[in-house]
């Protein structure tokens, strides 16, 4: 991990900027991810509750 | 004798064009209702901050230090305390039940993210640095108080480019979302009805969920936890239920004070020699970008949805489009074309569960932004 932050820190603005997205469209999705879970789970509890 | 007229002897054509931009700003809010409650305090505070000898803003008159416009940015932007109010007000408006009843619409609010991330690959095409594109690409957020806090940290220089641009398209969301949502559905995909299961959401759910959603996001990145926390203490004063005052102060009196005081302030930050510039232009031009590729991101992520599942339980398309964080305009520019389109089709409630949702993404966002870009600037 630490040698691609390198190689990036090494690359053109652009390239970093498609890091970036990458990174980031991934870190959203993962995040809401775990939002949806809690709200499934609650669900699920609350039906058998 | 000079030192009588000195007003009008110090004038410059500068100072001209940003009078009429306060005056174009200030008819914007009056006359077309754009964010007049930001708008109109903006383009105030561009033109006093102009004013010969600006005593206002950063006095160039013996004898006054620091104006009271400098007093403002020093301690509302500098410090980001404006946006951060601003968010624990936003929180205590925010009702999430809608998206706890359709659980599955936090994804479009994830993928109507993606003009955050493509403004920002189109800004480093156009010459910006990364972090001068990444507060750019943050107009696509939809959501003023998030694009003041990434611009503040990485490029002041252009907060009020960035953030004139930010409100002024949130204003226009009803006329930029349909031109593209049309482009690119069908009239029978726009028709698509939506089924809505009206069901309770558990009170713990709602007090659990801002605890939770601010320890996961503070969890994955650390340097959100200011903007996710002041709005998920708001949501938390709401649905506690025993903090009812607090929680009509924060969405009246602190939400309407903090906006007046945190337009004036930005309007101050518009000083001609710094926003005079044609790439003043171009981030104008970017945010517009960014709020299309917005809406084309979760228009078109729903139709990849739509794909995997069965014809009867296919989401209307347009809900994609919902998943900025412009809330509630969004959704009911969605609800009018689809009445639009077909005369009784409600798919308001899955628009605004779509539209809650992108409030939490375009944080979520803007986190993740703050987070990544510095481990690649040396």
């Amino acid at each position: 991990m630490d040698a691609l932050i390198v190689s990036l820190q090494n690359s053109s603005t652009t390239v970093q900027a498609l890091a970036v997205t990458a990174g980031g469209l991934i870190g959203v999705f993962a995040t809401l991810f775990m939002f949806w879970f809690l709200i499934f789970l609650s669900e699920r509890f609350g039906k058998k509750g | 004798m000079q030192a009588v007229f000195i007003g009008f002897t110090s004038i410059t054509w500068q100072m001209l064009i940003m009078y009429l931009v306060g005056i174009a700003l200030i008819w914007l809010a009056i006359s077309k209702e754009y964010e007049p409650m930001l708008l109109l305090p903006i383009g105030f505070g561009a033109i006093l901050v102009n004013m010969p000898l600006s005593i206002a803003g950063i006095p160039t008159v013996p004898g006054y230090e620091t104006g009271f416009l400098s007093i403002l940015y020093t301690m509302g932007i500098k410090t980001e305390l404006f946006p951060l109010l601003i968010f624990v007000a936003v929180g205590a408006m925010i009702d999430f039940g809608p998206l706890f009843k359709n659980p599955l619409m936090i994804f479009y609010g994830a993928a109507a993210q993606f003009g955050i991330f493509a403004t920002m690959v189109v800004a480093t095409l156009l010459g910006f640095s990364l972090k001068e594109a990444a507060s750019i690409g943050i107009i696509g957020a939809a959501d003023g108080p998030t694009s003041i806090f990434v611009a503040n940290i990485f490029a002041p220089h252009y907060l009020a480019a960035i953030s004139v641009a930010a409100y002024s398209y949130m204003s226009m969301v009803p006329m930029i979302q349909p031109p593209v949502i049309k482009l690119l559905t069908t009239r029978k995909e726009r028709m698509i009805h939506v089924t809505y299961h009206e069901s309770n959401v558990p009170r713990w759910l709602k007090v659990a969920f801002p605890i939770i959603v601010t320890m996961v996001s503070g969890f994955v990145a650390p340097i959100s936890v200011p903007l996710i926390g002041s709005l998920m203490f708001g949501n938390l004063i709401r649905e506690s239920g025993v903090l009812e005052r607090l929680s009509q102060a924060a969405q009246n009196e602190l939400a309407n004070l903090v906006t007046l005081l945190l337009g004036l302030t930005i309007g101050s930050s518009m000083v001609a020699t710094n926003f005079l510039d044609w790439k003043t232009l171009m981030i104008l031009g970017m945010g517009l970008v960014a709020f299309v590729f917005d809406t084309a991101g979760g228009v078109l992520f729903a139709k990849l949805v739509n794909l995997f599942l069965p014809k009867s339980k296919r989401i209307n398309p347009m809900i994609g489009a919902c998943g900025i964080s412009a809330f509630p305009m969004s959704a009911r520019v969605i609800q009018k074309l689809a009445n639009e389109e077909e005369r009784g089709n409600i798919i308001l409630m899955h628009a605004i569960g779509s539209n809650v949702s992108g409030q939490l993404g375009s944080i979520v966002a803007g986190g993740m932004v703050l987070a990544l870009v510095p481990l690649f600037v040396l």
